[in-house]
């Protein structure tokens, strides 16, 4: 029995995927794969997959973590070949290791966000002006219904440029059990302060790290 | 392409991975290298659609030729037809992305009445002209159907070019390869249907005159056009040597029925009298139980399901079901597969049969008594005694089983209001055995008791019969309330409005094209889905159209009335139905077709004996 930390990629079309349709999904790939899983002991046993951090529909991600245990050793280079064969269109694992951080290590994620508005002229000032507010308020969905957060204190700008009014940015949100933040709930607020219909026209997850800003490995 | 316009509104819609294809299992070819495209379309959302068999079947059939190309098109949810009408974008299919008002061929699958409405938002979707006489003389696209609800295609006669009848296997194939050939040769649409038409199994409805008497029913069918008198359905001769997919579409999200099937039998010996499919599918063909080990292995390898489901009408009644399930279970076992087993009869489900099924998954298990007395059940045939019922859940309830699903029909011929309260009685007896089982499991037990209306449909022996009227049905869910006194027993009740619409559409003649038109233009569709159905709409639409839904769903046929779908021939003789009428009116039970021969037709349509 061998642990093994899939990294993969969640492109194009598959954005569209929930997290739960993923996980159904991985786990008849894996089925279709050949490869050795261990399932479950007990009245219903399952194949055991573990996703560390789930990714919102609508965003593509080239740093997707997926746990796999399979019964016996198996080389990387074997699984990513038979994994990749029996991955749909828009999933490809990038690399297989031993895992050592843990789920609950995980404490924030890097985004690239590239947005695009027809009626607002100058798309960078809009957006620096909305960050230096003193408090952005919003709306977040939990599990008690909506409430209003801050995500000023949280939210972090790693990288903002523009082209043809493009506005490109890469974001560093909180991530993981103790608070995460959707780039959603970012964009929504953005809207709203902006008043002004905004496109995405690419969001795509880039990294996962755990605390002290190390990459979760 | 339309599915590029649409990327922008997926995040706007749920679920939205019904919209974009690209799931293991499509196909994918090369659009210069096609001559004939064809657009399957099943008239409901993403969800119900992928769960069908006859579909997976004709794609991957059809798709075994390099030259055809087989397209996947399901209707949108409301949230997404919104969008579509907004934006105009025409509906699609999903491999391609291609507008399908540019293929060859449209083909819906009718599998249910009250999908007919979707059959008409989905061709404006798609900007195709929704009546036949008004796509004039091109030839494509051709808009074709198929599937058990076109054994009375009448009240769809308007909107299609043509249909197929039967098993579609062998003369999908015959019909696209004639298209293939009149394509090249420059035929136009009328051209095309008229060769068409000579094919059996292929009826073009607009070759037919139909003259009704001045009290509304039938008096003649006249065909034109050379068009054959009667048209015949079409039957695979040996299940064995019939295609099947090794591979099937998986979905992403979910569907209905999230498992693959092997189908392992064809026809139904039991011959129930209400069972519209006990009839159509005849005759009965096994499968071998090699070829459904096989299938059933190669589908699971390829596709990752972890749920392989034994598909037909009465799986039980396969001559070597144990077989199948030793050599099957041993596999299945091995690779964390559930088998699952949809239709077992109770009068057969033996010890040893149930010991292997409570192997695989102890969840419910599912009875259709379908009736509540014994006499009833004789007057329907459905040859099940209580004491079988009790027999079969006595070992279940030993075996750990704690819930029961007890499936009954409201509103059968003769039914009195004894037989509804019989209803009652039995799910009690059954709730009282669980609890006088000295070794009962400790879960709680829960009976439910679901009704539907009953819908008498043609070449049946009840398609004489008037369905019961709304009112008599609701006194009668009533009355089962009452009777019903046990905390144990769960009760659904089907609405009854919904079926007096199947009972017209199943029995329709060609007068209900406009009122299904009318009914759509008004803003029926999604008619199966309790929130969308509108009865008010269906009158408004009956009235506009001087006809009434009680002419269809309520009044007696004579014997020797024509029927709108006499002049279809699916190997069931008038004389067998009369004769099984009568029979049901004296409570008399007929055996099944393995004890003896019935005399339905099948074997002389055939031209050889079943058995």
């Amino acid at each position: 029995m061998k642990d093994y930390r899939i990294i993969f990629e969640k492109k194009d079309n598959m954005k569209y995927i929930s997290h739960l349709d993923l996980n159904r999904c991985m786990i008849r790939s894996v089925r279709r794969s050949g490869l050795p899983a261990w399932y479950t002991e007990g009245f219903h046993p399952h194949l055991y997959l573990m996703f560390p951090l789930a990714l919102s529909l609508g965003t593509e991600s080239i740093c997707e973590v997926m746990d796999l245990r399979l019964t016996e050793e198996v080389s990387e280079q074997e699984i990513l070949e038979k994994l990749n064969s029996a991955l749909p269109k828009g999933l490809h694992a990038i690399c297989v290791r031993e895992p050592d951080n843990q789920a609950q290590d995980i404490t924030s994620a890097e985004y690239i966000l590239e947005l695009s508005s027809p009626e607002i002229a100058d798309l960078k000032s809009c957006w620096l002006n909305f960050f230096h507010q003193p408090e952005i308020l919003t709306q977040k969905r939990t599990k008690k219904g909506m409430r209003e957060i801050d995500i000023k204190p949280v939210l972090k700008i790693e990288k903002i440029s523009t082209q043809d009014n493009k506005l490109k940015l890469i974001l560093k949100l909180p991530a993981g059990n103790d608070g995460n933040i959707n780039t959603s709930v970012v964009i929504d607020a953005f809207k709203k302060y902006a008043g002004k219909p905004i496109l995405i026209n690419y969001l795509c997850r880039t990294k996962i790290f755990c605390k002290n800003s190390q990459e979760f490995l | 392409m339309m599915k590029n316009k649409i990327e922008k509104f997926l995040l706007d819609v749920q679920k939205p991975s019904r919209y974009t294809g690209g799931e293991v299992g499509e196909i994918i070819k090369d659009k210069s290298k096609i001559d004939v495209r064809f657009a399957f379309c099943f008239p409901d959302i993403y969800d119900v659609g992928m769960s069908h068999l006859g579909m997976k079947i004709l794609y991957s059939l059809m798709n075994e030729r390099e030259n055809y190309w087989c397209e996947r098109v399901f209707a949108p949810w409301v949230d997404m037809e919104k969008i579509m009408r907004q934006e105009h974008i025409l509906l699609y299919a999903l491999e391609s992305g291609d507008a399908i008002k540019d293929f060859d061929f449209i083909g819906f699958t009718l599998q249910y009445e009250m999908s007919y409405t979707n059959i008409l938002n989905m061709l404006d979707l798609a900007g195709v002209p929704v009546l036949q006489k008004d796509r004039g003389e091109q030839l494509a696209p051709l808009v074709v159907a198929g599937g058990p609800c076109a054994c009375n295609p009448e009240p769809l006669a308007d909107f299609f070019d043509l249909f197929i009848l039967g098993e579609g296997e062998e003369v999908n194939l015959e019909l696209l390869d004639l298209y293939h050939t009149m394509k090249h040769a420059g035929a136009t649409r009328s051209e095309f249907l008229k060769q068409a038409c000579q094919i059996e199994g292929i009826y073009v409805p607009s070759f037919y005159e139909v003259n009704y008497h001045e009290n509304g029913t039938v008096k003649e069918i006249l065909p034109h056009e050379n068009a054959p008198k009667i048209i015949k359905k079409r039957v695979i001769k040996n299940l064995d040597k019939c295609y099947y997919p090794e591979q099937v579409v998986v979905p992403f999200i979910e569907p209905v029925h999230d498992r693959i099937s092997v189908e392992v039998l064809r026809g139904c010996i039991r011959g129930c009298r209400f069972c519209q499919a006990g009839f159509l599918y005849r005759p009965f063909r096994e499968k071998s139980a090699e070829k459904i080990c096989q299938q059933g292995i190669t589908l699971c390898k390829n596709s990752g399901y972890d749920e392989l489901s034994l598909s037909s009408l009465s799986t039980s009644d396969h001559s070597q079901i144990e077989k199948i399930f030793d050599e099957l279970l041993e596999y299945t076992e091995q690779e964390h597969i559930n088998l699952s087993l949809p239709s077992l009869r109770i009068d057969n489900f033996s010890k040893s049969v149930l010991d292997k099924v409570t192997r695989i998954r102890k969840s419910g298990l599912t009875f259709a008594p379908e009736a509540g007395t014994q006499r009833l059940r004789d007057v329907i045939n459905k040859n099940i005694t209580e004491e079988e019922v009790m027999k079969t859940c006595q070992i279940a309830f030993a075996g750990g089983y704690t819930a029961v699903k007890l499936y009954f029909m409201m509103g059968l011929p003769t039914e009195t209001d004894e037989d509804i309260i019989g209803i009652a009685a039995l799910a009690q007896k059954i709730v009282d055995l669980f609890y006088h089982m000295p070794e009962h499991a400790k879960g709680k037990l829960q009976v439910s008791v679901s009704t539907a209306t009953f819908v008498p449909k043609p070449f049946t022996p009840f398609e004489f019969e008037p369905q019961a009227t709304k009112d008599e049905i609701l006194r009668k869910q009533k009355i089962l309330k009452k009777a019903i006194t046990s905390k144990k027993i769960k009760t659904s009740m089907h609405i009854s409005d919904v079926s007096q619409m199947e009972a017209v559409l199943a029995r329709g003649d060609r007068r209900l094209c406009a009122v299904i038109y009318d009914a759509w233009k008004n803003g029926c569709h999604m008619d199966s889905w309790e929130e969308f159905f509108n009865a008010s709409k269906w009158y408004e639409a009956f009235r506009k159209n001087n006809l009434s839904p009680e002419f269809y769903a309520n009044r007696t046929r004579n014997y020797d009335e024509i029927m709108p779908w006499s002049h279809l021939d699916y190997f069931i003789s008038r004389k067998f139905l009369i004769r099984e009428n009568q029979k049901a009116h004296q409570e008399q039970i007929t055996k099944s077709c393995r004890e003896s021969c019935t005399g339905c037709g099948t074997n002389q349509s055939l031209g050889r004996a079943c058995f």
